[in-house]
Formats: C-alpha cells, structure tokens, sequence
C-alpha cells in the first residue's frame, strides 16, 4: 500500500507558491532568480570583456553595441537585479546571522515571529532598492 | 442557532485502495460561530461522507495530529475557527510535502526521522547523568532557561515542513522542525552544545538550507519561530567554526546527588490546608 | 566536511562584494556623476587600459572576481543541489562546479593581467 501513496513533494512549484504566505517567502524567490541572473551575467560578462585581447578595433565595435537602446534596457535591468540582491542581500547577511529578529521569548498569543520583528529592516532595504533603482536610471536614460 | 451559515467545504479525497487518482468532492454545512474546521469535518463524516478520514485526538492545539493545508495554508483544523476564515468556499488538502495515506492524512514519517537524525537530548561528555542513572542535578538559572524556551513548544504537527520551499525539492533537507530541536538542545546549558550535532547540521542537508523565506514561522501554530531558532543556530556553527563555541565552564554546573537529597530531606512540606 | 567553512566564506564576502562592486559601478556605469567622464569615455580602449594599469585598480579587480565568483558560484551550487538529483549529479553538481570557477577565475586574472602589463610599443 505504501507504493500507491503519492509523495506529493511540491516540487519547483513549491519554491514559487505553496500558500498565501507573507511576502517576504517571494523575496526568496526573487534573491534566488536575480542572483542566478546575475552569476549568468557575471560569467558572460567576464568572457566579453576578455574581448580587449582581440585588439582596440574589435573592443570599440563591441562598446558600440553595448551602447545601443536595446542593451541600455538590459544594462539598466541587469543593474536593477543588482540592486535588489544586494539590498535583500544586507537584509539576508544581518537575519541569517540572527541580528534584528529580537530575542527568543515564552510565546504569547498573538505571536510575533522574528520575521515580523525585522519587517522594519525589510522595508528599509526595499525602499532603499527602490531609490536606487530609480536614482541609476535616470541617470542611465537621461544623462 | 443565530450567526449560522451555509459554508462549501471543497475536500481533496483520494482511496490509495479504491481511486487512481485524488478527486475533489465538495459538501454543504451550516456553521456556526465558533465552530472549527475539525468540528465542521466531524460534522461532514457524520452527515455527507462516512468514509472521509483525517487524524487528530486531542481537538485543542497540544497533539499535532490534525495538521492540514486549509485555504492556502497549513493549519490545524482544531485551532482554526471557519469563520475566521472569511470565505463562502474552503478547500482543505493533506499537508503537501509528505506522502498521502488516506484523504486528509499526511505520513509524518519523514519528520521523526528528521528528529532523530539531531539527537533531540540533552548530551554530556562528562558521562554524568541526571535521569537514567543519576549522579547530580544540572543548575539553570532562569536566564539560561530563556535562551531556548520557545523552542520547546515544538508540538511536531509539521506544518513548518509543508510551509518549507527547501523541502518542496529536497527530501534530505533536516527542515525547521529538526534543526529548531537541534538549536533548543545545542542552546541547553545543559548540554555540551552544538559540537555533538556537526554531522546532522553542519552537512549541506542541515542548516545552510535554510534561506530565510519565513514560511515555517508564518505556519507554525504555537509561536516557537523555527526560522529564527534556525539562524540562531547558524550563528553558533559559524561562531563555534571560528572558535569562540560553548566553553567547557559554560555548561551547567552540577549539584551532587548527596547534597540534592540533604536538600530534599531539609525541605519541610507546607502545611496541611485540609483535615 | 563541515559546511560552515563554506557557508561562513560566501557570507563574510558579502561587505566585499558590495564595496568593490559598487566602487566598479561608480567607475564604469556612472562615471558621469562620481568623476565627471562620460560612460562613452570610461569604456574606451586607452582609458580602459590606463585603468587597468594602475595596482589598485589590479587589486580590486582580482579581489572581486574572486569574491563574486565563489559567491555566485557557492550559490548556485546550493540552488541545483536542492533539486532532487540522485547522488552521483549531485556529486558532480560540486565538482563541476569548481572547474567550472577556477576556469572562469583563470580566464578573468589572465586578462586583467594582460591589461596590467599592456604595452602600447608592442
């Protein structure tokens, strides 16, 4: 009988949803996805930069693609994943290593988790993000 | 009964000895307020659907055996109200991320063994002993007891691990049950600490799994934080990695026997209030 | 092995990161507002290697390709050991993935040092 039970493990779709949780399980997502965004980019952008070797007329021609419309967009996208990782990433570095969630106490209803008890931080981080987000694009699309 | 009202509960049935596939069936109840989404089952089975099986026994949040996925998240129907819920339509589901034996029962297997795996007591290298064969009582102040306390109220319903994203692709991940236990007796000063579960938390199925989404602590249904004793715990190992770990003199001090018996024989009884 | 040393290192380079990361994006994506040089200016061939040449701008280069590369690496190294692979990819997961770093870290020092000892004569 044991067989015929379905192990029903969420799989990958467990990662993106699995209930009506507090917003801060899609900033796991969204650290997850940004941060292997960026690893692709960080490798493809160590290998075109290596494009310097082939001489300086190969390097203006690639510098001259770079600054077409299409790849400002990705530029400013790219930078705006930047953005994000590394502002949830602060947040992440203090949590994980138990700052900012307060000291473990006798629980009371209604129970404030740890994640409630640094929401303040969360919303710092992701208004900070948001500024900068708003800050590198402007300047990127109107120098 | 006043405040009474029609409620549609949507429920995930699967016979692994009569279906090949789970099915959903859907039944009418009149609610009243107050009433649990236990009680509504009870009701359910009494009235609509005989065959229709979940588990739970002590119908007042302690046991941990009525875990289920109500509306979207993790719950125990015993402590949840249905018109809490604020829903004309409820799906109830088994726990996701464990094996389905029978309609709305999970297999907690996967859990307990995850337990076992932190070695969920108190562990001294100093071989004395307070219970099997005692030699002296360990002293812990209130402080020292605080440190960990929450983490006690640990009733292993599982929600944590249906919540859990890690455990949605790993099934070797301990999950936040286990490693919330391996921080509850690691933080006992009672216990020699965390060193005596490197193998189980401190591989890549232990602690390092954990990303802090906050699912478990959003499910868990008696406060104990599993993602906060979780990184808790991750600022021991890497403290402990570093070298500035539990100290020797920082595990409890132990009263010898002899002097917890003179102590006993000391202490007078209260008087007698009733002849 | 104890997975703290590993885990310890992909958090301890996060302050790095962020300082030589951002001191790269204030160089090369918005030189305009932190040295007044346009981007157009900062990303050509002679400013580029003039750059390169200096031993700070060497250091941090090396520093940061190290730094982020065994961040982002680490990290997706945990990301594919979460799926559920039998053992033997799961061991290769590792594996692969350290050739895959040193390889992707040997590439990037040999152009910074090529950009380092450029010479214009030759």
């Amino acid at each position: 009988m044991k067989n015929n039970q379905p192990a029903r493990r969420l799989g990958l779709r467990g990662w993106v949803y699995a209930g009506k949780y507090s917003f801060e399980r899609y900033l796991y997502l969204g650290h997850r996805l940004s941060g292997l965004g960026l690893v692709a980019y960080m490798v493809l952008h160590i290998v075109e930069t290596a494009n310097r070797m082939r001489g300086e007329q190969a390097w203006a021609e690639l510098m001259a693609l770079f600054a077409s419309p299409p790849f400002k967009v990705i530029e400013y996208l790219l930078f705006a994943l930047a953005v994000f990782h590394a502002m949830n990433g602060i947040r992440l570095f203090l949590v994980e290593l138990a700052f900012f969630s307060g000291k473990p106490q006798e629980p009371v209803y209604p129970y404030k988790s740890s994640v409630l008890k640094h929401r303040p931080l969360t919303y710092v981080v992701m208004i900070l993000a948001g500024l900068l987000m708003a800050l590198g694009g402007s300047s990127l699309f109107f120098p | 009964m006043p405040g009474e009202k029609i409620i549609t509960f949507r429920i995930r049935r699967f016979d692994p000895e009569a279906d090949s596939a789970p099915h959903w069936e859907s039944y009418a109840v009149s609610v009243f307020e107050g009433m649990t989404v236990l009680e509504a089952l009870h009701k359910i089975k009494a009235e609509q659907a005989p065959t229709l099986a979940w588990r739970s026994s002590c119908r007042m949040g302690v046991c941990g055996s009525c875990g289920m996925f109500v509306n979207q998240l993790p719950q125990l129907a015993c402590q949840t109200q249905v018109l809490h819920l604020k829903a004309d339509v409820i799906s109830i589901e088994p726990l996701p991320n464990y094996p389905n034996v029978k309609d709305l029962v999970p297999d907690l297997q996967p859990l307990f063994e995850k337990h076992t795996q932190v070695k969920p007591f108190i562990i001294r290298l100093d071989d004395i002993q307070e219970m099997e064969h005692p030699a002296g009582e360990f002293l812990q102040t209130p402080e020292e007891r605080e440190a960990f306390s929450q983490f006690t109220y640990c009733i292993k319903c599982g929600l944590c691990l249906a919540a859990c994203p890690t455990v949605a692709t790993d099934p070797h991940f301990l999950g936040p049950q286990a490693l919330t236990q391996a921080y509850r007796y690691s933080a006992d000063n009672r216990d020699d600490g965390v060193y005596n579960r490197l193998d189980s938390v401190d591989a890549f199925h232990g602690a390092y799994q954990c990303h802090m989404a906050g699912a478990c602590s959003h499910a868990c249904p008696k406060g104990v934080d599993p993602a906060f004793a979780i990184q808790l715990l991750k600022r021991t190992l890497v403290l402990d990695h570093f070298g500035f770990g539990k100290k020797e003199a920082q595990t409890a001090a132990v009263l010898p026997l002899a002097d917890v018996v003179k102590a006993l024989e000391e202490f007078a009884p209260p008087p007698r209030t009733v002849k | 092995m104890r997975e703290t040393r590993f885990w310890s290192l992909h958090i301890l380079v996060v302050p790095l990161i962020l300082i030589l990361l951002g001191a790269h994006f204030a160089i090369m994506h918005y030189a305009p507002i932190f040295y007044a040089m346009s981007v157009e200016k900062a990303r050509e061939f002679a400013t580029m290697i003039e750059r390169g040449k200096s031993v700070g701008q060497f250091v941090i280069y090396i520093l940061l390709l190290a730094a982020g590369l065994y961040h982002g690496l680490y990290g997706t190294r945990g990301i594919l050991r979460e799926l559920p692979l039998p053992a033997t990819l799961a061991k290769w997961v590792d594996v692969g993935m350290v050739i895959f770093g040193v390889t992707i870290f040997a590439l990037g020092v040999y152009v910074t040092w090529w950009t380092f000892s450029f010479d214009w004569g030759g």
